[in-house]
């Protein structure tokens, strides 16, 4: 199993203020530089941003192609991976991603992750006009489409349904040949499939039991096998969820400086995916941050509660009551939802299950809601010298693992797993 | 290694899902949605229990909306409304992978 950071620049409005401090996104993005450039030094193997736009306070990430060409200059070894960039032409258009994309491959020696989706939530679609039930298609077609420019010279053109262009040499070409690995957002588990069939790895959030995770990666790999139509000039099998992570020497101190800010994500992003809250978000006013702290403490994990999950998780490693005690508690409700909150031991032991159940790559959220960033250098630092190297070094017998998966596959290959 | 809809236990249920792949694999996109959509309504005339309460949202809310959706009338029985006629691969495969996950799921 590899394992990678994963970025929104979540900045909670204050609770007592209605504006951020001036400099509350400048020293953010600083923060986040400062951390990644920690994590390549201790063998992260990647880091992904998101792009959303206008979800304030859940992500300020709007230019991911701009901090990472940053995070580029400030690394050596670390892969540099979209998750994702919006497909559909009117956030993006076709061939503006196909320059953005080569044009940081080659700045960074060829190390960028093409990771593509779609969008979900009302205020991104309605604030660029793209309608929800065209979403997979403008993705689908536009993606296609980029993979042929980053490829084909000259791009022979097309008219689709909603994008066209005519025939241009669209440069520069990335470094990595054919093109860098492609991904596909898979926040509903049955994108993981579609992923599988189009030979894109897949960047999930929700994952679930042990057996269930394992049936779902070999359902994955047994349709890469024999079912898949590439998107692209090369497959990607992977698959890669995202986790919450807070790792400290204890689990008190694990949940006392990471709990909140893991809550904050899964109530902001149930928030802004919500077709209800999230669509009628009164632009500039609302502090959600205030809203989440006012809650009680039950009703943290989002408005929906148990019934609306940010993450699927373990299920509390098979228990179905909640501990009593309320360390045992807390940690049994953010291994529900797949976190990895607790001391290097106990978060080996949600990893093992992972590893277990095959999976490619783990991508933890260290940055959000309210964390401070000594705290998140902190866990990001015991996390690399006394977690991941167990995994890196058993890594081999996953890769051969993989190769059994991929016998008689006869399309090629690009992936860094 | 066998499919995942193999695991699906009512024989029509199954049969249904079974032409759904075909017609995916030779490009009838249309007609797995149609399929798909079809199962899934079954699954929930079989389990009324999905459209109580809260289940009533989480089944409706999470079934895709990429040119089809799910409403439950004012009978309280669910159909599928067609917003266009034509699909893409991506979509059908979602309507496909939906509807066989919930099928194993409820045990179908």
């Amino acid at each position: 199993m590899k394992f990678g950071l994963f970025y929104e620049h979540q900045i909670p409005r204050p609770r007592d203020q209605e504006q951020w401090d001036p400099d509350a996104e400048h020293q953010m993005m600083k923060n986040a530089l400062d951390q990644i450039e920690l994590a390549d030094q201790l063998g992260f193997d990647y880091v992904f941003e998101v792009e959303h736009h206008f979800l304030e306070e859940y992500s300020h990430s709007s230019a991911p192609e701009v901090f990472l060409a940053a995070a580029s200059q400030r690394t050596k070894n670390i892969r540099l991976g979209h998750g994702i960039v919006l497909m559909p032409p009117r956030y993006n258009h076709p061939a503006r991603v196909a320059e953005r994309i080569a044009t940081l491959d080659l700045v960074s020696d060829g190390r960028v992750e093409f990771g593509t989706g779609e969008s979900g939530s009302e205020m991104e679609m309605g604030g660029f006009g793209v309608q929800r039930e065209d979403k997979k298609q403008m993705w689908e077609e536009a993606t296609r489409e980029v993979v042929k420019m980053m490829t084909e010279t000259p791009y022979p053109g097309m008219e689709g349904a909603y994008f066209g262009m005519p025939s241009r040499n669209v440069v520069p070409k990335p470094l990595q040949k054919p093109h860098p690995p492609l991904w596909v957002a898979s926040s509903r588990r049955e994108t993981t499939m579609v992923g599988a069939r189009l030979g894109m790895g897949s960047l999930g959030f929700a994952f679930e039991t042990p057996t269930e995770a394992e049936e779902r990666a070999e359902e994955y790999y047994r349709l890469v096998r024999e079912e898949c139509y590439p998107i692209g000039k090369a497959i990607n099998p992977a698959l890669g969820v995202v986790s919450v992570l807070s790792c400290f020497d204890s689990d008190e101190e694990a949940i006392e400086k990471g709990m909140e800010g893991a809550q904050f994500f899964a109530y902001s992003l149930a928030y802004f995916y919500n077709p209800f809250t999230g669509g009628n978000h009164a632009p500039g006013k609302k502090n959600i941050y205030k809203q989440f702290a006012d809650a009680p403490e039950d009703q943290r994990w989002g408005p929906f509660g148990d019934a609306f999950r940010g993450f699927g998780g373990f299920g509390g490693g098979g228990s179905g009551d909640e501990p009593k005690d309320e360390v045992t508690r807390a940690l049994w409700r953010a291994a529900q939802r797949g976190g990895c909150i607790g001391s290097p031991d106990f978060i080996k032991d949600t990893l093992r299950q992972y590893e277990a159940s095959h999976l490619d790559l783990m991508i933890f959220v260290a940055q959000c809601g309210a964390r401070k960033h000594d705290d998140v250098m902190d866990s990001i630092y015991r996390t690399g010298t006394k977690v991941i190297p167990e995994f890196k070094e058993r890594h081999a017998e996953h890769q051969k693992w993989r190769a059994r998966q991929l016998e008689g596959v006869e399309h090629l290959v690009n992936s860094t797993i | 290694m066998a499919s995942k809809v193999d695991r699906i236990q009512d024989e029509s249920l199954r049969t249904a899902l079974q032409d759904a792949q075909t017609a995916l694999r030779t490009g009838d996109y249309k007609k797995v949605v149609e399929l798909a959509s079809g199962a899934y309504v079954e699954l929930l005339r079989r389990k009324p229990e999905l459209l109580q309460g809260q289940a009533q949202f989480m089944s409706v809310m999470f079934f895709p909306r990429l040119g089809a959706h799910l409403v439950v009338n004012t009978n309280g029985v669910p159909e599928i409304v067609w917003d266009r006629e034509k699909f893409i691969f991506s979509e059908a495969i979602t309507y496909y992978e939906y509807t066989v996950d919930n099928l194993i799921k409820n045990k179908l």
